[in-house]
């Protein structure tokens, strides 16, 4: 995948995640419950996916509140974070005509593509996604 | 090598490429030496048609991607619920091209 390639899907998917969570946000306030979902699996199946709960998540998390966003979906931490620092990075990358945040992401694909990662990552997904359901998200 | 044989290897594989790709393989395959053609028939691709069932029905845990390997757009589909579930729609569209692309860079690198 080309660099210009890869850096326009992550900006784009960037900028839908903090537009939705700009939707999403007046939606969860205090005390009130909202039924507003995208997830496929959930709307067919009334199953939780291994995602779910992480716009909940991430909302905790914008208003400081660490300990119910990972009580949400643990997920929302990894999300959060990387749509915080992705932009920041990939600016910095055209700015100063770098490949640095190109460079991460092949390294940590062949990273993951290896069992002893992989594996692992899919066992926490798998473990993430019978608490969801637990849960009842 | 024997053009014979090349166009019995198009028409078996026609569907694993970009029809307009097609032309030009048929004349690097015409081009390559007879000692490379167990290379050539060896090398294993990947069915769109069955990605696209894969797509269908795992494509908001990113699965297509993974099996493209695609590792990182995968996960990225995974965390987000399949792209909040327009990434995994456009998809549907998106993963035949894809792995047809896919197909091309592994028969460019069997002949690099």
């Amino acid at each position: 995948m080309s660099r210009s390639k890869l850096y326009t899907i992550v900006l784009v998917a960037c900028c839908a995640g903090w537009l939705y969570i700009g939707f999403q946000f007046p939606l969860n306030q205090e005390g009130q419950q909202h039924d507003v979902t995208l997830c496929v699996i959930k709307q067919v199946t009334n199953v939780p996916c291994p995602s779910c709960g992480t716009t909940r998540s991430v909302i905790a998390m914008i208003k400081g509140d660490f300990a119910s966003s990972f009580q949400w979906n643990p997920l929302g931490w990894l999300v959060g974070t990387m749509m915080f620092i992705i932009p920041i990075w990939i600016t910095f990358d055209l700015i100063f005509k770098k490949g640095s945040f190109m460079y991460t992401y092949q390294t940590t694909e062949n990273w993951f593509k290896s069992k002893w990662v992989a594996g692992p990552a899919i066992a926490l997904v798998l473990a993430n996604w019978a608490w969801n359901i637990s849960k009842g998200l | 090598m024997d053009a014979q044989k090349v166009d019995l290897f198009i028409m078996t594989n026609a569907k694993f490429f970009e029809a307009h790709h097609l032309g030009w393989i048929r004349e690097q395959l015409i081009q390559l030496d007879d000692a490379q053609w167990p290379t050539v028939q060896m090398q294993q691709y990947k069915d769109p048609t069955t990605l696209l069932i894969v797509s269908l029905l795992g494509g908001s845990l990113g699965i297509d991607r993974f099996m493209l390997g695609d590792t990182g757009l995968g996960i990225g589909k995974l965390l987000t619920c399949g792209g909040l579930g327009i990434w995994a729609i456009i998809d549907w569209f998106m993963i035949m091209p894809a792995t047809r692309e896919k197909n091309m860079a592994a028969f460019q690198n069997l002949l690099a």
